[in-house]
Order: C-alpha cells, then structure tokens, then sequence
C-alpha cells in the first residue's frame, strides 16, 4: 500500500471515527482515549520504529503533558491550552536528559533503565504537593480560548485534527532525508557514523520528538476529563503503546493510530470482551510479530498487491 | 545496620533475587537472550499453586508440582512458538525483545483473567517451624530459600562446568553463529535452557511467595529485580547473580529503613543507570583469552 492511500485511508477512517462519535458523549470520550493513545503510541513511533530506540519511559512523558496542563491551570491560573503549548518542551527536555544519561544503552539495558525511570517519575507524582499525591488535581476548567469555550464535539475535532496531522507529518518526516538517515542509523550506526553524521544526537532528537507528541496524548486527556492522578499514566500504557504500531503496522504512522483505535476498541469498547480485552491485545500482538510482522496495515497492503496481481492477471488474460 | 532482623530479610530477599538472576543467566548463557518473561513465569507457577491449594483443595506438593511442570512447559513454548520464529527473521533484538514483552504482559492477564487480579497467600512446598536466632526471629521461609539457592547453583554450576551439555549450552550462548557453523545442536540447547530458566524461577516463585504472598502485579518487578541481579552481578560466572542478588537485597532491605519506601524507587533508578553506563558486564565480567 503506498504512502498516499495510507495517508488518504487514515484521514479518510479519522474523519469516519468523527462522524461515528457525533454529539455522543461515551462516543467522543471513546474517541479521545484512542486519539490519546495514538499520540503516545505516534510519539513512541519516532524513537522505536525510526531510530530503533525502546526507550520504555512514555507513560512519565504522558503524564507529563497531563501535569503540565493540570498544574498550570490549578496552581497558575493558565488556560488549559497554555499547558498544553508548554508540556512539549518540557517532555522533551526530560527525554533528552534522560537520553543523554543512557546514551551507551541499547536494547535490553535501555528498556529496563527507562522503565525503572517511568516507574519513579509516576511515584514521584504521587508523592508531592504541587501534583496533589496520590489524589492528583481534579476539578480543572473546561478548554478555553479567549472566552470561546469549545463544545465536546468541537474539542474531539481539534483533537483528531491535530492526530491526523502528526501523523500526516511523521509519515512525511519518515520519507524526508532526515527520516532516512535516522532509519538507517537503526540498521548501520557505525556506517552513519562513519559517514559524520552522529548517531547519539539523532537519538537525542528522535527521543525529544517522540516525548514531545506522547506528552500532548497526556495534555489531551487531561484537558477533556478535567482530572489527573498518577494511575492514569500506569506501567499498562507504556506496554500498550510499544503494542500499538505493531499491530496496526509499522511501515507507517498511520499504523500506529490505526493500533491505537483497535487497542482501545477491544479493551474499553466491545462488551463481549469485556476484562479479556488486554489479553487479546497482548496476545495479538504475539500472533502478529510470529506471523505477521507488518500489522495490519502491511497485511491489507499484501492483500491489495495479490488481489492487483490476480486482476491484471485476468485481464491479461481475457 | 545492627539490627540481625534486616540482614536476615536480606538473606531472604537475596537468595530470591539471586534465583531470578540464575534463571536470566540460563537464557543468556543457553540462547543470548534476556528473557524479560522471566518474572511472569515465577508468579504464575506461584499463583496457579496458591490457587489449586486454596480454591481445589490439591496438596502443596502436588500444586509445586503442577506450578513446576506449569513453568518448564510455558519456558518451552516461549522459545519454540515466539522467540525462536522471530529471531529467525533476523529483525535483530527489538522484536524479541517486544515478543517476550507480550508474552509478560499475557502471562498477567491470563492469571488476572482466569484466577482473579488479587493477592494470593502462598503455599510453599516446603517450610520449617519459625525459630529464633538470637534477636532475629528465623520465618519459615528462610531455610527453604536458602537451602534451594544453595542447591540450584551448585548444580547449575556443576551442569554448565562439568557436563556435555553444560560446556555445549555455553559454547552456543558465547557464539551462536560458530556452533550452528560446527553443527552443534542449536535447537535443542535453546530448548533446554529456556526450559532450565523456567524450572528455577518456579521453585524461586513457589518458596518466595511463602513469605508475602504474590499476585499478578508482582511480574513486572520480579522480572526487572532479576535482570538487575544478573546485570549487576554479571555474566562472568554463573555464580554472579548471587553477589548482584545479595547486593541488590541490601538495596531493597537498608534504602527503604533508614530514607524511606520512596526513596528505593528512585535509587533503583540510579543504581541502574550507574551498572548499566559505567559496568554493563557486571561484577563479574566474562574473561576472553587473547
């Protein structure tokens, strides 16, 4: 499947999930937990799937957008947006001094560090004031800017607005120079090295990019349920997200929200499910690495180049 | 630091540690893998016990055995159905490392889903009557933990030093490429040391559990306490993981008492980051003849 029909078909499925969601709001709180979702599993896109980095710490990045948003608004009197212009930076700056600190890591050592770092960053949150412990800050205004306060609706458009050009821009940053060399530092560092091109700042960044998207995931759903805690951020999204764009594909962005939408389908939504939801998440994606290491976006591109070879093999024919 | 009854809850926690750190270093040294299933493979042997003992009425020794032969099994599968199809794709480490990672978060939610999310007494094959020594007061875990560490690597040092299969396991582990060039039995090593890991952190899972119990929240830290037992202690000997399981314990047990619960979270943090940036290869490092 190329790029462009990728693009198209994740706009196109976006723009389907917007008109799905409506003015109903279970829907819309659905689509906000998959649009949170596909933005930590897109900023977990650009370090594991580009640059070939696990770094585990995404939850700490979420919930530092979340946080930014809370605190701003509870102890400073921001508008919610102002807290979710200002996380980004802030998430990226952890990631890239924790990235730094664990620059000589990879692999195993780097995911077991970076989970151990998740896990203190959310007890820390627990454990101070200006965060509100383990209760977290609740009760936060409604999303407003300069006196227009958006309708849940209008929110959820922003919402997958942004989604859709994050991902639109992440496909295009794949493909540009810059996406290349980072994806081939993944496969030959010491050829990139080699090639003056430093593979220890292309993972800084990378990771910088990829804090910066997961914390609006956080921002986000913060600023639509006007609460945060430290139980929101658990170890469970952190699995989650490394899960999504194997299952919904790696080769593209796209795949990524794509997982996410079907991650947060099967585990909140189908009621048949129910609690065996995360299971066969967790089991899907076992299936998927053994058989179908594309996801499902590289399985409906197969399907599409088979069933193109079998037309044109007819026509030829006939 | 006088106080005998927290050396000996470092004793406990130790010899528990060290056990998971001998599992990694089954898999390390029989496949070159970390397998971060590790924890979930000890607290599903402990938790399925508990709960054939508590719920069916099975005999401690009988639900050991089940939770054993549970382990051994799912240690089998793991290496033929996940890591052994992908790594033979030759997607480098990322995937396995995601694969094994699936496999942990599965192992929870099928204990979660079948058995139920909440803590478990456990039910250890085997204890001894509390008793005192001196101040300290001696539960009835700490004998058993002891006596199986002391057993499980003398034996695993006597299988991998003195035996056929042990010089074979390690040959394979040091390089993989090279053994399957000679025609070694790749296949079946990995089998056996996949399945070898699983045998110890069950016995670690079953008596561990005796002393606080276990529920499926407890995976994920039992399997990055072993990975950190086996990186700190090294992979040099296969006794490292008791030094990196006795030095962590000290961490655990001392860190908590004298700057609170907190505090351990943050410490793990940089005693990790301290191991794995200035000594990845551990205490003991392997020596290579050059």
């Amino acid at each position: 499947m190329s790029a462009r029909i990728q693009s198209a078909a994740g706009i196109l499925g976006l723009a389907l999930l917007v008109l799905w969601a409506g003015e109903d709001l279970y829907r819309s709180s659905l689509l906000v937990t998959m649009l949170t979702y596909a933005l930590i599993a897109l900023g977990m896109y650009v370090p594991f799937v580009l640059a070939g980095s696990l770094s585990l710490s995404y939850s700490a990045y979420a919930a530092t957008g979340g946080y930014a948003v809370a605190i701003g608004s509870a102890h400073a009197g921001w508008p919610l947006w102002l807290g979710m212009l200002v996380a980004p930076p802030v998430a990226a700056a952890i990631a890239v001094v924790l990235g730094a600190a664990t620059i000589r890591l990879s692999g195993f050592y780097l995911g077991a560090v970076t989970l151990l770092f998740a896990e203190a960053f959310i007890q820390l949150l627990g454990n101070l004031d200006v965060t509100g412990g383990p209760s977290g800050i609740i009760g936060l205004p409604l999303l407003s800017f300069g006196g227009w306060e958006p309708s849940p609706f209008q929110v959820v458009l922003m919402a997958t607005v942004l989604t859709g050009l994050l991902a639109f821009a992440l496909d295009r940053l794949r493909r540009s120079p810059w996406g290349v060399v980072v994806r081939a530092s993944r496969e030959v560092p010491i050829a990139v090295d080699t090639a003056g091109v430093s593979v220890s700042l292309l993972n800084l960044v990378a990771l910088g990019v990829g804090a910066a998207i997961a914390s609006l995931g956080g921002a986000l759903f913060t600023a639509y349920v006007g609460a945060v805690n430290p139980e929101t951020f658990s170890v469970n999204v952190i699995f989650l997200a490394v899960f999504m764009p194997l299952i919904g594909g790696i080769g593209s962005p796209w795949g990524a929200v794509l997982g996410a939408v079907i991650v947060v389908d099967l585990t909140l939504n189908v009621d048949a499910l129910s609690s065996s939801g995360t299971l066969l998440v967790s089991l899907s994606v076992l299936v998927i690495l053994v058989l179908f290491p594309r996801g499902v976006l590289g399985f409906a591109g197969t399907l599409g180049r088979a069933g193109t070879a079998l037309l044109t093999k007819r026509g030829v024919r006939a | 630091m006088t106080n005998p009854q927290l050396w000996i809850a470092v004793v406990e926690n130790g010899c528990f540690f060290a056990l998971l750190g001998l599992a990694f270093y089954f898999n390390l040294t029989g496949a070159g893998f970390f397998n971060f299933a590790i924890g979930a493979i000890a607290m599903a042997s402990a938790f399925v016990g508990s709960w054939l003992v508590t719920e069916h009425g099975l005999s401690r020794p009988l639900a050991g055995l089940v939770g054993v032969l549970g382990a051994i099994l799912i240690g089998a599968v793991m290496e033929l159905a996940v890591v052994r199809p992908v790594q033979a794709r030759g997607e480098g480490e990322l995937s396995a490392l995601v694969a094994v990672g699936a496999s942990l978060f599965a192992i929870i939610q099928l204990c979660g889903l079948f058995l139920g999310h909440e803590a478990r007494p456990g039910q250890p094959v085997w204890t001894t009557p509390p008793f005192s020594l001196g101040s300290a007061r001696i539960g009835s875990t700490v004998v058993p933990l002891v006596a199986i560490t002391a057993v499980l690597f003398t034996a695993a040092y006597l299988a991998l030093q003195h035996t056929r299969l042990g010089r074979l396991t390690r040959a394979i582990g040091n390089d993989t490429e090279a053994a399957r060039v000679l025609g070694l039995p790749i296949n079946t090593a990995r089998l056996l040391s996949f399945a070898a890991a699983g045998l110890i952190a069950a016995l670690a899972g079953i008596t561990f559990a005796g002393r606080s119990g276990v529920s499926p929240d407890n995976a994920l830290h039992w399997t990055i306490t072993g990975f950190l037992a086996l990186v700190i202690g090294g992979t040099g000997t296969v006794w490292a993981p008791l030094l990196g399981g006795a030095l962590l314990a000290l961490a655990n047990v001392f860190i908590p008492f004298y700057f609170g619960g907190d505090v351990l979270a943050y410490g793990l943090v940089v005693v990790a980051l301290l191991f794995f940036a200035f000594r990845p290869e551990g205490v003991f490092a392997p020596r290579v003849r050059v």
